[in-house]
């Protein structure tokens, strides 16, 4: 039987400049914060720390 | 040299003296190994482990002090792993018995996982691409983590400043 290998990262982060941090794949989202676990697909996670909806971005890095 | 090397449940880094064995389900981020030794583990580096950053003493110290069995050892010298007692506390006999003599073997990959710690950084397990001021970068088998504070002097990665400014969240 032939194996196949997969060099293709199923997952993706990405730190954005002067923005959030990009996750995106198939991966398990762990919020020890907040007690909830999901697997979103897509997130955009705040990286400033001065976000009104932690753990995600709402934009207020930019003020 | 061989370094970061596959092996059942993790990776594994050798200086030619001693194997140091990675696991990196066992991490409970206790920070003693690059607080104690940065030289040699370093998690905003890759490969993570430098085995040239210190002398064996100093790392088999370093290892040793690691509360899990995510970091243990053994010499290459498989005599002296006979020899080795119990004081040594992160040596694969007393940590990890299932890796004395087995043969390196590949793995598959566990799924990638995210975690938001509490009031502090993102810590992100597993094998991905990381992109990073428009570097592309193959992460195998790894952890990084990343500032959620936003006052890291080593950005985009923690250095433990949340707990200086007291960030929550």
């Amino acid at each position: 039987m032939e194996k196949t290998v997969k060099n293709e990262p199923k997952v993706t982060i990405e730190v954005t400049e002067r923005g959030p941090l990009r996750v995106a794949g198939n991966f398990i989202l762990k919020d020890l914060q907040r007690d909830n676990e999901s697997a979103p697909g897509e997130v955009w996670l705040c990286r400033c720390g001065k976000s009104s909806d932690k753990p995600f971005c709402d934009g207020s890095h930019r003020k | 040299m061989e370094t970061g090397k596959s092996f059942s449940g993790g990776r594994r880094y050798t200086n030619g003296e001693i194997t140091v064995f990675w696991k990196p389900d066992a991490c409970i981020h206790a920070t003693y190994c690059y607080r104690e030794l940065i030289e040699v583990f370093d998690p905003g580096r890759r490969p993570w482990i430098d085995m040239k950053g210190a002398t064996t003493d100093k790392i088999i110290q370093t290892v040793n002090l690691c509360p899990t069995e995510a970091l243990t050892w053994k010499w290459n010298d498989e005599e002296k792993n006979n020899n080795t007692g119990p004081e040594q506390t992160n040596h694969i006999k007393f940590r990890r018995p299932e890796l004395m003599g087995a043969a390196a073997e590949e793995i598959p990959e566990q799924p990638v996982t995210v975690k938001i710690m509490k009031d502090g950084p993102i810590v992100i397990k597993g094998s991905f691409e990381l992109i990073n001021a428009g570097n592309r970068k193959e992460i195998s088998e790894s952890i990084i983590s990343v500032c959620r504070c936003g006052k890291s002097n080593q950005m985009p990665f923690c250095d433990g400043q949340h707990r200086k400014t007291g960030f929550q969240g």
